[in-house]
């Protein structure tokens, strides 16, 4: 079960794409891609999705904002 | 004045940075509680050695006969490749804690040969095999081996058979403090022709990717008619100039995590941290960047060596905006002033450890002292570890309402560590450890007094020391409590400084009483459990001395009144007083301060030598000290296990030679009067009134005839007293195991000569049998303390049994010698150290390059432990130092303080340069 509210980053092992969490608690689907949080698309979970944490540091690798 | 020691001068008295670069890259980043995010702080299972190749570091880097700028934001190190590895050999590799029977160690010959305290020459060596390096088979024997097997080594493996293996020297040499020219010699020890890739590597630490508006910086490929070089370009370092001799290809990448392997998340960029990697070992031509530019770049040198012969690549790192610009350096960096240079450095280093080393030192000797120093000085480490930052990365924020737990050092969050550092050692404990660190010192300072005082003062800065005063351990656990020697460690520095200077550095002493003063007080109020002056403290370094873990809850319930742990209290009282003594010759203000402690001391002193009906510490039919369990429901008994936790009382020994009292006679009288006051402080330990030799005072827990009990048992070699130096833990143990049953679970403490046979604190180093070199060194300073007091009268007979009277001066001494023949060659030609190793023991390319173990077998001396703990193991160049040059008239003359004087007035000698002779170089 997901913590809410803690920013967090992941990634789907199942469909290897980075997955960000918000300050919301939305879950988001962050592409390859210079801009990447603008491209961002909601993500959904699966009970097949296997999401393994990712250190905080690769934030500013991604392009996210917080 | 040596050419080395204006150096050193320069650095102190005009700011010139001759330190800025030096080998501060680790050895082993991968695996270390910085770059662990794990959830559950597996550090060693997160971060991998197989990873290390394809994910950037967060914190630091690592790297193979490495150089970094102090601040490590670029790094120059080795790669190599035999043509058969599965990967290169970018770095170190080792069995994690859980892989070997023994916790973690590295699977690697390579050896510290030389250093300079400025780097201004450094020489290193690794032996490379030439067949495939055996990965797969060291982790799968070690694994399947037990704790009471050796350790599977690489030896062992028959990947050196037939000499079938490369000698490679790295060499640097410093033309100013940023112009470094580099020497690297491969040998072929082989007999038939072999081929090696040679990647001497420049890249940044990873900074960019972590932070979001970080300046990126920049290498790119600037050849010329003129020669083969790389610019490099960072905003606070500046552009430097990477020259390479001869035509390598330049093979540039990003030092950036490859995603797709470590994550499976498809790379941002083509060009990452193992591209090189996989151009040279799977021909992925399209890895490399063709635009010849990154932040990582190899000069690939392919070099075909006949057997017996070497080749050697020489590169030149200098800045090139700085004023050495233009002076004709860089249009021509391989002339012949780069041999020159070279020859230079050399004999300066020579010349640096002539002056060093005393006359009476033979060939054999001055080599140890002189690579032990050298492993000193290249395990200085750039460590970088900013506690708050690494916490909210882990969504651990300790500020923050709902967070996870972090699985340690939440409580450290103060903490901004990015310094140089002397590490215990560059892979197996490639962090600081606040007790290590001040035994280093006392080596260090031999060859940099000024580098011993920073050190010292670093840990206890505000980056670092914690608000409450406690001393940070190490990362695994900055909470965790090791013995207080910082103390001990400043003022033996202070006197040197002094004896060097003339004056000693006041300020220095000062600022640092300030914060011990913090310090000491965490321990009281913290660790003295009902303010009976009895203190626990834990393990204390000693882990798995005990017949419990110490650290953790007891079995039987209640606690334990440590005898160490109130030993080292009263030892630190002593220390203070020492300090707060010196600062009061000229500041009345520290005299109320000395006052304190010689109470302190005495207080605590008499809890330890406690005579009561209660069951004290001491037990007088044994006539040695025990720890103390105190059960829940009011029992108590003495947990009867011989060991070094029994001989730390005695440590706690300090002569005072009176200055304080003369110059402050009303002190005397309110001193007379506390003793008079509480006659029954001084009725169970030394007689803290009774003069001495010279009418010295002596602080001692032991009074003269318990000294003798206790030195009865030390120094029997059936019990303490091995061939080697004194033993951690009592051989009457081999036969008289200490067990204790505690609800159906039996408890048992064995002397183990050798390895551990248990996982207690992690099962890689074993306090029950065999000896090490810091509690060695502590045991020889009471002794000298002892001796300046009871002078030539006391003898005692040694070896116990033996009938050879002798003082203590002289015990002092055996002692030394019996520790020192651990690395010297015997009257065979065998080192002990070395054990039954034939290639070590025999090989001319072996045997004279000498490895400082973690600690030693209580019976033959051999190595073990972690292979490169020059750290406190060197300790032993300052032994070898101290009684070669003191002589027991100058102790019983001018007191203990008489060191400090020999250490920089004793004559010198002529010795050898180091053992790979400077050969012309093959170009």
């Amino acid at each position: 079960m997901l913590n809410k509210r803690i920013v967090a980053i992941y990634v789907d092992k199942t469909n290897q794409q980075w997955i960000a969490r918000d300050a919301e608690g939305k879950l988001w689907l962050i592409p390859v891609a210079e801009d990447a949080w603008k491209q961002r698309v909601p993500f959904t979970p699966t009970e097949k999705t296997e999401l393994e944490p990712v250190p905080g540091h690769y934030k500013s690798l991604l392009g996210l904002p917080f | 004045m040596t050419a080395e020691r204006n150096r050193l001068d320069a650095i102190r008295t005009q700011n010139v940075s001759w330190k800025l670069w030096g080998p501060y890259l680790s050895e082993r980043q991968w695996g270390t509680v910085r770059e662990d995010y794990s959830e559950g702080g597996d550090a060693w299972n997160y971060f991998t050695h197989d990873q290390a190749r394809s994910r950037a570091y967060r914190w630091g880097e690592d790297g193979l006969a490495g150089l970094s700028d102090d601040q490590q934001r670029m790094c120059f190190a080795l790669a190599l490749w035999n043509g058969k590895d599965p990967i290169l050999k970018e770095r170190l590799f080792g069995l994690t804690n859980s892989e070997s029977n023994h916790g973690e160690d590295v699977k690697e010959y390579y050896f510290y040969l030389d250093s300079t305290p400025t780097h201004s020459y450094l020489k290193f060596l690794y032996k490379y095999p030439q067949a495939a390096f055996p990965y797969e088979d060291l982790v799968k024997t070690n694994s399947h081996r037990g704790r009471h097997e050796f350790e599977y080594e690489l030896l062992d493996t028959g990947v050196f058979d037939e000499d079938r293996y490369f000698d490679v020297f790295v060499e640097y040499a410093k033309a100013g403090p940023e112009d470094i020219l580099m020497e690297i010699r491969v040998h072929n020890r082989g007999p038939e022709p072999a081929e090696i890739h040679l990647l001497p590597t420049l890249w940044f630490r990873n900074q960019w990717s972590w932070h979001g508006n970080a300046d990126r910086p920049g290498l790119r490929d600037v050849s010329s008619s003129v020669g083969c070089a790389v610019e490099a370009d960072e905003a606070k370092l500046g552009r430097y100039r990477l020259s390479c001799a001869g035509e390598p290809a330049l093979l540039f990448t990003e030092n950036e995590t490859n995603t797709q392997r470590i994550f499976g998340v498809e790379n941002r960029t083509s060009y990452v941290k193992d591209s090189i990697n996989d151009y040279i070992v799977q021909g992925v031509g399209h890895a490399i960047n063709p635009a010849r530019c990154g932040t990582k770049v190899a000069a690939c040198y392919r070099l075909m060596v006949p057997p017996g012969a070497a080749e050697v690549v020489r590169l030149r790192l200098a800045r090139i905006d700085s004023p050495d610009e233009g002076n004709g350096r860089l249009a021509e960096p391989f002339g012949p002033e780069f041999d020159e240079l070279f020859q230079a450095r050399r004999k300066e280093a020579d010349d640096f450890y002539r002056e060093l080393t005393p006359r009476t030192l033979n060939d054999d000797e001055a080599n140890v002292m002189r690579q032990a120093l050298a492993g000193m000085l290249w395990s200085k480490q750039f460590y970088h570890y900013d506690v708050d930052k690494w916490l909210e990365e882990r969504g651990s924020d300790p500020f923050k309402p709902i967070r996870k737990a972090a699985p340690r050092n939440e409580h450290w969050h103060h903490m901004y560590n990015g310094d140089v550092i002397s590490m215990p050692d560059k892979w197996e404990y490639p962090w600081y450890a606040a007790w290590d660190l001040a035994f280093h010192v006392l080596a260090l300072t031999l060859v940099d007094t000024d580098f011993g005082k920073q050190q010292l003062k670093l840990m206890l800065r505000e980056r670092y020391l914690h608000p409450n005063g406690q001393i940070p351990a190490y990362e695994w656990n900055f909470g965790d409590v090791n013995p207080p020697v910082h103390a001990w460690s400043t003022i033996f520095t202070y006197r040197l400084d002094k004896a060097q200077g003339g004056e000693g550095d006041r300020e220095w002493l000062k600022s640092c009483f300030q914060k011990l003063l913090l310090n000491f007080t965490w321990w009281v109020n913290r660790k003295d459990r009902f303010g009976k002056n009895v203190f626990e403290g834990g393990f204390l370094g000693l882990d798995n001395i005990g017949v419990f873990d110490r650290s953790a809850p007891l079995p039987t319930g209640g606690h334990l009144e440590q005898a160490d742990g109130t030993a080292w209290m009263a030892l630190y009282c002593q220390n203070m007083l020492e300090i707060a003594s010196e600062l009061a010759m000229t500041d009345p203000d520290y005299v109320d301060m000395s006052l304190k402690f010689v109470e302190h001391f005495l207080w605590i002193a008499s809890s330890l030598g406690h005579l009561g009906d209660d069951t004290g510490m001491w037990d007088e039919e044994d006539g040695f000290f025990y720890d103390v369990l105190r059960l829940p429901d009011g029992r108590s008994q003495r947990l009867k296990v011989r060991s070094m936790v029994g001989l730390l009382p005695l440590c706690a020994a300090t002569t005072f030679e009176g200055k304080l009292l003369r110059k402050y006679p009303e002190m005397g009288e309110r001193l007379n009067w506390f003793l008079a006051s509480r006659p029954e402080l001084s009725q169970a330990i030394h007689d803290p009134a009774q003069p001495g030799h010279r009418g010295r005072r002596l602080g001692a827990i032991l009074d003269e005839q318990r000294l003798r009990r206790v030195l009865t048992k030390m120094l029997d070699e059936n019990e303490f007293l091995s061939e080697y130096g004194i033993r951690s833990l009592s051989r009457f143990h081999a036969d008289h195991p200490y067990v204790m049953h505690v609800d159906g679970q039996e408890y048992r403490v064995t002397y183990l000569p050798a390895e551990s046979d248990s996982g207690m604190f992690g099962g890689n180093s074993n306090w029950r049998g065999p000896i090490w070199m810091p509690v060695n060194g502590l045991i020889i300073r009471a002794l000298l303390q002892y001796f300046s007091y009871y002078g030539d009268t006391f003898q005692i007979e040694c070896p116990t049994g033996s009938g050879r009277m002798m003082n203590l001066f002289e015990v002092a001494r055996e002692i030394s010698r019996r520790l020192s023949r651990i690395f010297l060659k015997d009257e065979q030609g065998r080192r002990p150290v070395y054990g039954g190793s034939r290639k070590f023991q025999e090989d001319p390319h072996w045997r004279d390059c000498v490895l400082f173990y973690e600690y030693f077998h209580g019976d033959n001396g051999a190595g073990l432990g972690a292979s490169h703990q020059t750290g406190w193991t060197g300790i032993i160049a300052r032994l070898l130092h101290l009684f070669a040059t003191l002589h027991p008239s100058d102790i019983l003359n001018d007191g203990t303080s008489a060191y400090a004087e020999a250490h920089f007035h004793a004559p010198k000698v002529d010795i050898p340069t180091t053992p790979e002779p400077h050969s012309p170089s093959i170009t």
